[in-house]
């Protein structure tokens, strides 16, 4: 069974916990290839991620540093098989957020 | 390779760098107990009018019906394994002149535009 | 040798290009109503499109993405709603204040109202789009323009105390009418700071086939060139402080005031060349504003666009100035005083400033776009002060309006 979901719409869907805490917001979706195909490794959640795909400068590291200092806005790394798409709209995280890697500074 | 920083929203060239459009969507098929795989890019009205709203998803879609030929009622897709170079711009193994991206424009150039003398 | 040629090229069109309805008309205000002391806000004003228009060059120059190009790729479609539908509106208002301009000069060539002259200019636009090259728009309208340099001549002709005019150069407080001055400053930096330009600047750049070699051109014709716009700006601001208020005039508010402007030093000459120098800036400004909106919106959906192209290559980017010319002619014709839509239209450009000047700061560090020649610090703490200086005109300048009655 092959379903088809467009990647576009997924970002900046709210992404809720088993426990229906929300873990944050899909801000980018990492591929890599996997023989032929180009497939989805993990997605990345939070305020985090989304300075990511800005491609920030040192400017944009340092001022979510200091919100990141403050306990604000946190980023979750989840693997592929952690994300259920069953519905697109409502995507639901299929392990603990305690699970989960959080997004590092690099 | 992520896929909002690399290739969502960036312009795509066919092989001769001609302009086609920007990636609007990109579709992932699922396949239960394998991960996602990146399938098509797509490139038209529909797909960005979705990202906006359902409603102007719908609004578009009026307008192809209205206006468009029977290939416009749907997105185009361009497959990925077409897909040759991924940089600034994301280079396409196409020629757009041989893809519908460019249809109403053509319409426009041949209804319109032709007939106003010094174009 | 090419390379000065093109740069001098690229500074006279800078030059000839700077003034159009909305600096003559803000400068004219400031000068009567506070003499010399709102210099400041050309130079700061200046100092600011200096910046963006360097930044914007090289952005085009080493990227071959324009900034509009850049504001859909970096942040993605539902960001660059915003902005594109804020500057769509606003220069579908600048430009036809631009084109009330043109007709304004056919006033007062011919006593014939502004409002029949808003469609055959419309045509005019319209026509040189059609049909002309992006050379000949770029040069041959900025050849022209240095007829503005007239306004220079004025100013020192009239003799103003340098002195006077050095200490304006740093801001003061006002005597009187705190509110009416912090808008008109507002105004002048909305009027000098347009986006229209340093976006217009970056398409020029990938038109005019720029590459990393043309860094330091760039530089020059930014630098220089700007410069001598906001000099002449500021004559027009030093002439309206000298002319007017013994005229018995300190609110120009009547677009009949403003040909004062240089029939005071001139007379009847004066007079010509005002009319020669509105028709001709605000042609040019009009074409810009026209070729911009279409840049815009192509580049946003990522069509074919150029000035270059025929019609006939890039049909959906004629539509766009096609209907904006089409649209910006109807409240013109429809009899909007050309003066009140400026000034209103310069402050709207002022409070939206920082959408568009927002994305600067990344995107001028994004290395994927501009590889090695990312902003240093000086340029980064210079981008961010234009920022923090655009958040406050967002915030301060539609409140300033109203308590300053418009």
């Amino acid at each position: 069974m092959t379903r088809e979901i467009n990647a576009e719409l997924l970002l900046g869907r709210r992404v809720l916990a088993p426990d229906g805490r929300s873990a944050g917001r899909i801000e980018e979706i990492v591929a890599e290839p996997q023989g032929s195909v180009l497939a989805v490794r993990e997605y990345h959640l939070g305020s985090y991620a989304l300075m990511e795909r800005l491609a920030a400068t040192p400017f944009g590291r340092a001022m979510l540093d200091f919100f990141h200092g403050s306990g604000i806005g946190q980023g979750y790394r989840v693997p592929w098989d952690k994300l259920d798409l069953t519905d697109p709209e409502k995507p639901r995280l299929l392990c603990a957020l305690a699970d989960l890697e959080t997004l590092k500074r690099a | 390779m992520n896929l909002a920083r690399d290739i969502i929203d960036k312009q795509v060239v066919d092989k001769n760098q001609a302009k086609m459009g920007k990636v609007d969507g990109v579709v992932l098929a699922l396949h239960g107990g394998k991960p996602p795989v990146v399938s098509y890019i797509e490139i038209g009205g529909i797909t960005l009018a979705r990202r906006v709203g359902r409603r102007t998803e719908r609004f578009i879609r009026l307008l192809k019906k209205r206006w468009g030929s029977p290939r416009a009622q749907q997105p185009y897709r361009v497959a990925w394994r077409q897909v040759r170079d991924i940089g600034v711009d994301i280079e396409v193994a196409l020629d757009v002149r041989e893809t519908p991206v460019n249809d109403w424009q053509n319409w426009l150039r041949d209804k319109v535009i032709r007939r106003i003398p010094g174009s | 040798m090419d390379k000065l040629l093109e740069v001098s090229l690229g500074i006279v069109t800078s030059v000839g290009g700077y003034l159009e309805i909305g600096s003559i008309a803000t400068s004219a205000q400031a000068g009567a109503a506070f003499g010399f002391q709102l210099l400041w806000a050309l130079v700061l004003g200046t100092l600011c499109i200096i910046v963006l228009v360097e930044m914007s060059g090289r952005f085009a120059a080493v990227s071959h993405h324009t900034i509009s190009d850049a504001m859909r790729e970096r942040f993605g479609f539902n960001f660059f709603l915003l902005p594109l539908t804020v500057t769509v509106l606003l220069n579908l208002m600048v430009l036809s204040a631009e084109i009330g301009g043109v007709a304004l000069a056919g006033e007062f060539a011919t006593g014939i109202g502004h409002q029949w002259w808003a469609v055959p200019v419309g045509i005019v636009v319209w026509l040189l789009l059609w049909k002309g090259t992006f050379g000949l728009i770029e040069k041959g309208v900025a050849l022209l323009g240095l007829v503005t340099l007239v306004f220079v001549v004025a100013a020192v002709k009239l003799g103003p105390d340098w002195k006077d005019l050095l200490r304006s150069a740093v801001p003061s407080l006002p005597q009187h009418d705190g509110a009416r001055y912090w808008f008109l400053a507002a105004s002048i930096l909305g009027a000098t700071i347009s986006p229209y330009l340093f976006l217009f600047y970056s398409s020029g750049a990938i038109e005019d086939h720029w590459n990393e070699s043309y860094l330091w051109a760039n530089r020059a014709i930014a630098g220089i060139g700007m410069t001598f716009g906001g000099v002449i700006s500021a004559s027009t601001l030093v002439i309206a402080a000298l002319v007017m208020p013994p005229s018995g005039i300190r609110d120009v508010n009547d677009y009949h005031q403003l040909p004062l402007l240089l029939t005071k030093v001139f007379g009847f000459w004066g007079l010509v060349l005002f009319i020669a120098s509105l028709a001709i800036a605000c042609l040019g400004a009009a074409l810009e504003i026209a070729l911009q909106q279409a840049y815009l919106v192509a580049q946003g959906f990522g069509w074919n666009w150029g000035k270059d192209l025929m019609p006939e290559a890039a049909p959906a980017f004629s539509l766009v100035y096609t209907l904006s010319v089409i649209i910006a002619v109807v409240p013109m014709v429809l009899g909007v005083d050309p003066l009140n839509l400026t000034v209103f239209s310069m402050a709207l450009t002022a409070a939206s400033l920082p959408l568009t000047i927002l994305p600067f700061i990344f995107l001028m560090n994004d290395k994927r776009f501009v590889k090695q020649h990312t902003n240093g610090r000086l340029g980064n703490i210079a981008i961010m002060a234009i920022i923090a200086l655009g958040f406050v005109l967002a915030i301060a300048t539609i409140p300033l309006e109203i308590f300053s009655g418009g």
